[in-house]
């Protein structure tokens, strides 16, 4: 055991560096109604999922890539685990259904 | 009014657009060339990039595809590091991908079924498949495939159990996805190459499995 | 909800989850001008002259009118050429000439 020899490693990340969120919590997509262009599809907007997992690296908002942004802060990408009956209150296939989706850091909250 | 998915929607070819009898190419074909001699007298692009992606874009079809999963059928080791990361595997594999897009890749399962759709647009992992079926890049896939994905299915002849889970997965950033089928029973003595031969582009889309019997059925 | 609200609020791509007929298992080769207008796609975005997200907010920008009219690559042209226009990269008399000179060709023969 050598860690009483080695000082801590103090190491302070740049904002939005680390991701919010991790895999397993839950979380709701939020409910908004951006001008010009979006990539989350309405049929999700308000939904309540689990984050699968982390996508890496982090990257820049699609929304303003859409209107020429090429660089800029990044922020991760989510994949999150909706189930279906969540999705479409009607569901009608199996209750096992399930749907995942990327979803920008700015779109989430947690639950 | 609600709205709804289109069923003409004018994503097929239009037979006699370009195509008249004197063959004069058709308003949008003449418009792409008026833009691209544009850029390249500009010196934005060259003729030359415009060319070898031409090439590029062949080089890709859903025989590459299909290797990976017969590599992932065989290979345990390549099958992990397949589904670690889609991408930095298919690299490994000779696959280059020309573009900033990652790849997930989706292992169907005895529990899990897999299905890929891009519901906003037609984002489709085309380093490793090449270009999509124009039903694809359609209304009514796109708009149906993610609130019931099991008519979907039905509708491709592909009946998937209630136990099983029907995982869709709506492509919306930078990561797109390849599903790696189920190997059919009965292949066990199969060579890598006969592995791949069976594969087809629509399994990898999720929407049929691979079966014995699709090995002579043209894309 | 009213329809000039939802018309803005929902974009013309967004349908995910409406209701739509069967589907029908059309594909086509693409034509020599498809598959070089796809090679422009992505050169462009190769350049960061036109990214492909700017593609696509551009195709969803010729509205629900043209997109139900337009072909897939006839969607993607327009938008690229509205999106060169737009970044005063071309000009409406330097593309209106150039389609002039392309057409000549096909029916002067020079």
């Amino acid at each position: 055991m050598i860690a009483s020899s080695v000082r801590a490693l103090v190491v302070v990340p740049a904002l939005g560096e680390l991701p919010r969120f991790a895999a397993g919590m839950g979380v709701r997509v939020l409910v908004r109604s951006p001008i010009g262009h979006y990539r989350v599809p309405i049929y999700l907007r308000g939904k309540t999922g689990l984050i699968e997992s982390v996508i890496e690296p982090r990257a820049v908002d699609n929304e303003q890539e859409g209107f020429g942004r090429n660089a800029g802060s990044r922020l991760h990408y989510y994949r999150v685990a909706f189930p279906m009956t969540e999705v479409w209150p009607l569901y009608q296939g199996s209750p096992n259904d399930g749907l995942r989706c990327e979803i920008y850091e700015t779109w989430l909250e947690r639950t | 009014m609600a709205n709804q998915a289109q069923g003409h929607d004018h994503d097929h070819h239009h037979e006699l657009e370009g195509h008249s009898e004197s063959g004069i190419p058709g308003y949008y074909d003449m418009l792409e060339t008026a833009i691209r001699e544009l850029l390249i007298e500009k010196g934005l692009i060259e003729a030359q990039e415009i060319r070898r992606q031409i090439e590029v874009l062949d080089s890709r079809t859903p025989a590459l595809g299909a290797k990976v999963v017969a590599r992932a059928w065989v290979d345990a080791d390549f099958r992990a590091r397949l589904l670690a990361n889609g991408r930095a595997a298919c690299e490994d594999f000779g696959i280059s991908f020309y573009d900033d897009t990652l790849l997930i890749v989706l292992e169907n399962t005895e529990t899990v079924h897999n299905l890929i759709v891009c519901t906003l647009c037609s984002c489709y992992p085309r380093p490793v498949l090449g270009l999509p079926p124009d039903w694809y890049k359609a209304s009514p896939y796109r708009a149906r495939a993610v609130s019931e994905p099991r008519k979907v299915l039905a509708e491709f002849g592909t009946i998937i159990p209630d136990n099983v889970e029907i995982r869709v997965s709506d492509s919306t950033a930078a990561v797109r996805f390849l599903v790696l089928p189920r190997r059919p029973d009965g292949t066990e003595h199969y060579t890598e190459d006969q592995l791949a031969a069976l594969v087809t582009r629509d399994a990898m889309i999720g929407v049929i499995p691979v079966s014995i019997d699709q090995a002579s059925v043209p894309q | 909800m009213n329809e000039s609200e939802r018309l803005i609020k929902r974009l013309p791509n967004d349908i995910g989850g409406l209701p739509g007929p069967p589907i029908a298992r059309t594909d086509h080769p693409l034509e020599p001008w498809e598959k070089r207008c796809h090679a422009l796609a992505d050169v462009l975005d190769f350049r960061k002259i036109l990214n492909t997200e700017e593609k696509r907010c551009g195709v969803e920008a010729l509205g629900s009118e043209i997109i139900g009219h337009l072909s897939y690559y006839e969607r993607w042209i327009v938008a690229f050429s509205n999106i060169l226009l737009r970044k005063q990269i071309l000009t409406p008399t330097e593309i209106a000439l150039k389609m002039a000179a392309v057409e000549a060709r096909w029916t002067t023969g020079t």
